[in-house]
């Protein structure tokens, strides 16, 4: 599996790709950025695991593995517009909204959650639709769009619900959010953004909508001129990303019992670091047409582990979030000086 | 009729009018809102937030966007407020320190953009996280309470009633900005580098120092927002600049500013934050919902950068055209 | 050989009795708040109180970043990981915050809910805290007393989020309308300086003449609003604040304010710190205590709340020191079964 997927064939002439490929085509693992950050989590985890008691012990194994699959589900949410070239500041609002949704049609409408559950994320998708068609339709950025979508969506879904949370939910929520598997060690959330990052390497090497996509992204009027609708193809990257923003949020509910407004922070911009950091750390280019979803999914993990491993050190709570933006600008660095390195060894 | 068509095209004709019109309107269904005490009320509201548009609006002329102005007032109002409380430091010398540091974080920001090449908004997103979290490593979330009688008083009586001391500092500063974008070199090449960067690169202008310029003049008034908001709040509240985002974006987009770079306006800039003032406080006056603030603001926004575009297409077309 | 024997004898009785009076001494209690707010500064000198006067190991302040349920619950997690065994948590969110307590009481540790309550069923053994209900209703009976016969009362209090606010929405109702009085409006979720400090100040400069009273059930709300009637120079409108912040007892010697209702975030650390080191030491919880009732459990101890106008203003440390006392001296026997 090519650890990065892109619209141009190796094969191609005059394009080099971003890292130099072996005989078979293959690029060399140990130069991916996906490899890079193998060795990151494995070099923290030991550290961690040998200078803090209790790092590698079962509840804390499991804490961190649940609090990782909520951050790699809204990296993936981000990196699905990312490969548009564009941006989605709205990913909080939009996935509160499909939570806040999903429990009013358990709570008011009286629907079984299944049922329930699915009326959430097609909110989170009709939210993203309505998005990515303003996109396109005004020819506007997405940030800015977004931006005021965001505002938007939130304040709508506040005044709906009148601030208020829905705390009756059936048990079923809360009980998932608690299990326990695999010797009590792993939550079964990890293993839902798992799946969900399986689909979506399905579907950007596999399907034609997903090489549609990263056409879309790379050259839009290449792609048009090659009867890909571009207009159509970035509306279902928003569409998608609205879906994975909700499935984030009910993973959300799920730990915590309840569907709080608050659970993404004010216009739900808590959400918006983990959603960059995530796929910026995989090595998901923002100029779109690039994607990396294993590496979105390793870049998320890493980020809750170093954060985790941080308050076990008790480095003080508040230093944290300073860490965090750090460590922002130092993967975008080192991207930017690895893809020079091998850029100029490829002239040589 | 020409002479109306003129005006229509101009960037503050339109805001202007949208206020003249609010303040009628606001003001028939509530008289006190034409009162001194609200007018004083407004004022201070408006003479922020002016500084926080300001501060976006600069950036947002060299066609870049800026994430990190309220965490940079953030840093500098703590800055402020500490500097005084915890190292007994003089007012001047403090508030001239915290206006260092929040020109240091712009320059920060703006020689990562030029040096490296990446986005400015990755380059933002991650320094807003950085100074945000220095800001609270220093305070640890704890405001400080020690401010001098003579900030507290700054930030709340007035000179002339009903105008607050607060407007002096924005009114000069909106007149220096109007000057530098207008008159002055510096002003012209942040413009143009705004507008089309490998022009202005061609035509020699430095783009680096232009972007590293734009930058610092962008983190001085965002510290000089900070610092003015604690004079107004009597506290060093760390948590000064977290809902800064959607305004800083609001005021300059609604004064015709196109975020591509090369063109804003000073006055329609700042009829931006009049409207934006006036709209916050009837939602309060009439008792609606608080958070249809948020709606109202985008939606305020969408409408905006829709016309903006359409103007920009109608002039596409006419240059085309002819 | 036999004075060696005797000695190591000695030596390891001695180190028994040592062991025995330090198995009281693995107590590591994590005070926890919902995130920073002035209210719960006084919890980390009760913690160090505490530690040192029944002898813990440990009794800290532990605060989250912000008032963010993932922050607060990242927080706990972490905190059970570094080998706390004991906790004091203001919980984020009422429902919200009942699973994390659960697993916090999966891994053996007793949790008081303390200055605020969970939703029942939950595994936190009571929730200590100010009866809020009854505080704003108090509070507004003052203020209706000190407004004699004015009806138009302005309601200022904290965060949506916060399990308490809407306890205190509905007590100020409940008062106002027993006294032929009416809330005219109710600002809320302005528990931080800049959203309180924009809306009391536009709502005051278009409607001071348009209310009579002000009760402020929130820290924030009643500094910022003392602040405003001191800037308009106001002292037709009465108001009755909460908390003790050294601007509100500045206003309230100065004529201002009427008064304010003290809580007890002092003695809810001490005490708190107190009960769960017994209940690590073989305490339970006495089923037929005499707990109170509010909206959210039924498992509920009242830490206290005391009106002070300006006769008792320099006083008010000490009024609040003898309700702790109080409490704690018969704390064990009321609330508690201990074996040993």
């Amino acid at each position: 599996m090519h650890a990065e997927d892109s619209a141009a064939p190796p094969s191609q002439v005059g394009s080099p790709p971003a890292t130099p490929r072996g005989a078979s085509g293959r690029p060399r693992f140990w130069l991916t950025n996906e490899f890079g950050l193998i060795v990151l989590i494995a070099v923290f985890v030991t550290a961690f695991g040998l200078l803090t008691p209790g790092f590698l012990s079962p509840f804390n194994l499991f804490a961190l593995g649940r609090t990782a699959a909520i951050n790699v589900m809204i990296g993936l949410s981000m990196m699905v517009v990312i490969v548009t070239g564009g941006l989605n500041l709205a990913v909080g609002a939009i996935g509160v909204c499909g939570a806040m949704a999903c429990g009013w049609l358990i709570q008011d409408a009286g629907l079984p959650w299944p049922l329930a559950i699915l009326g959430g994320l097609a909110m989170g998708a009709a939210l993203g639709f309505v998005n990515g068609w303003t996109i396109v339709r005004s020819g506007l950025h997405s940030f800015i769009i977004t931006l005021a979508s965001m505002s938007i969506f939130f304040g709508l879904m506040i005044f709906l619900s009148r601030g208020e949370s829905y705390r009756e939910l059936p048990s079923v929520f809360s009980s998932f959010g608690r299990l326990r598997v695999l010797d009590g060690t792993l939550s079964p959330l990890v293993l839902v953004a798992v799946a969900v990052a399986v689909l979506l390497v399905v579907l950007y090497r596999f399907t034609v909508a997903g090489r549609e996509m990263l056409a879309a992204g790379a050259k839009p009027e290449a792609a048009a001129l090659s009867g890909i609708r571009v207009d159509r193809v970035f509306i279902y990257c928003h569409m998608l990303s609205g879906l994975l923003a909700g499935i984030a949020a009910l993973m959300l509910v799920a730990r915590n019992g309840a569907a709080l407004p608050s659970m993404a922070g004010q216009l739900g911009q808590d959400w918006l670091l983990p959603a960059f950091l995530g796929p910026v750390l995989g090595g998901t280019l923002l100029s779109g047409g690039r994607v990396s979803v294993v590496g979105t999914f390793l870049g998320a993990f890493l980020v809750t582990l170093l954060t985790s491993g941080l308050l076990l050190l008790q480095v003080g709570e508040f230093w944290v979030q300073a860490f965090l933006g750090l460590l922002l600008l130092l993967a975008v660095l080192m991207d930017m000086a690895r893809r020079s390195f091998l850029a100029r060894r490829r002239m040589v | 009729m020409g002479a109306l068509s003129r005006y229509a095209r101009t960037d503050w004709f339109g805001p202007l009018l949208v206020t003249v019109l609010a303040i009628i309107i606001v003001g028939a269904f509530n008289p006190s809102f034409l009162s001194p005490l609200n007018i004083q009320v407004l004022l201070l509201a408006i003479s922020v937030n002016a500084l926080i548009a300001f501060s976006q609006m600069i950036i947002i002329a060299v066609g870049q966007m800026n994430l990190s102005v309220g965490a940079i007032g953030g840093l500098a109002a703590i800055s402020f407020a500490g500097m005084m409380q915890v190292w007994g430091l003089p007012v001047p010398v403090a508030a001239v320190l915290a206006l260092l540091i929040g020109l240091a974080a712009g320059m920060v920001n703006g020689a990562f953009i030029a040096w490296t090449g990446i986005s400015a908004f990755v380059i933002t997103l991650a320094s807003l996280s950085m100074f945000k979290g220095i800001n609270l490593g220093i305070t640890q979330a704890q405001p400080f309470y020690g401010i001098p009688d003579a900030v507290k008083a700054f930030g709340n009586t007035t000179f002339i009633d009903p105008l607050p001391w607060l407007v002096l500092p924005t009114a000069l500063v909106a007149v220096g900005l109007w000057f530098l974008l207008n008159r002055q070199a510096l002003g012209r090449f942040i413009l143009a580098v705004g507008g089309n960067s490998h022009a202005a690169e061609l035509s020699g202008i430095s783009v680096g120092f232009t972007v590293v310029a734009a930058h610092a003049i962008s983190g001085l008034l965002a510290a000089l927002a900070g610092i003015m908001l604690v004079a107004r709040l009597q506290i060093g509240q760390p948590t000064i600049g977290d809902d800064w985002l959607i305004l800083s974006f609001a005021a300059p987009v609604i004064g015709g500013a196109v975020l591509s770079g090369g063109h804003v306006s000073v006055s329609a800039t700042l009829l931006g934050v009049v409207i934006v003032a006036i709209i916050t406080q009837a939602l309060v006056l009439f008792n609606i919902d608080p958070f249809l603030v948020q709606v109202v603001l985008g939606v305020l926004i969408l409408w905006a950068v829709g016309i903006n575009r359409l103007r920009e297409l109608r002039l596409r077309k006419a240059v085309a055209g002819v | 050989m036999s004075r060696h024997i005797r000695s190591v004898v000695l030596a390891g009785l001695a180190l028994l009795a040592g062991a025995g009076t330090a198995a009281a001494d693995d107590t590591r209690v994590a005070l926890v708040p919902g995130g920073p707010h002035p209210y719960f500064a006084a919890w980390e000198q009760a913690g160090k109180d505490a530690a040192r006067d029944f002898k813990l190991a440990a009794a800290d302040y532990k605060v989250p970043q912000k008032w963010e349920l993932s922050t607060q619950n990242q927080l706990l997690e972490s905190l059970v990981t570094q080998g706390y065994n004991a906790f004091l948590v203001f919980p984020g969110d009422p429902v919200g915050s009942v699973s994390t307590v659960a697993e916090l009481a999966d891994s053996g540790a007793p949790v008081i809910a303390t200055a605020g309550c969970l939703k029942d069923p939950s595994e936190a053994q009571f929730c200590l805290g100010t009866d809020v209900g009854n505080s704003a209703y108090l509070g507004t009976k003052e203020l209706l007393k000190a407004m004699a016969g004015k009806k138009r009362i302005l309601h200022v209090t904290g965060f949506l989020v916060d399990p308490n606010t809407q306890l205190r929405i509905d007590a100020v109702e409940k008062a106002a309308k027993e006294d032929g009085a009416q809330v005219v409006q109710v600002i809320a979720d302005i528990d931080a300086p800049e959203p309180a400090e924009e809306k009391i100040n536009a709502y005051l400069a278009a409607h001071a003449a348009d209310v009579d009273g002000i009760v402020s059930t929130a820290w924030v709300p009643s500094v910022v609003a003392a602040n405003a009637l001191r800037r308009i120079g106001d002292k037709r409108i009465q108001m009755v604040a909460i908390d003790h912040d050294e601007v509100v007892l500045k206003a309230i010697k100065d004529g201002f304010l009427h008064g304010t209702m003290l809580q007890n975030p002092y003695g809810q650390a001490y005490i708190g710190s107190h009960v769960v080191d017994r209940l690590r030491n073989g305490c339970t919880i006495k089923a037929d205590a005499p707990w109170k009732t509010n909206a959210l459990t039924s498992h509920f101890v009242d830490s206290g709340t005391v009106f002070v106008g300006a006769d008792k203003v320099d006083t008010y440390v000490s009024a609040m020191q003898d309700i702790t006392k109080n409490l704690l001296a018969s704390f064990d026997a009321t609330y508690l079964n201990c074996n040993s």
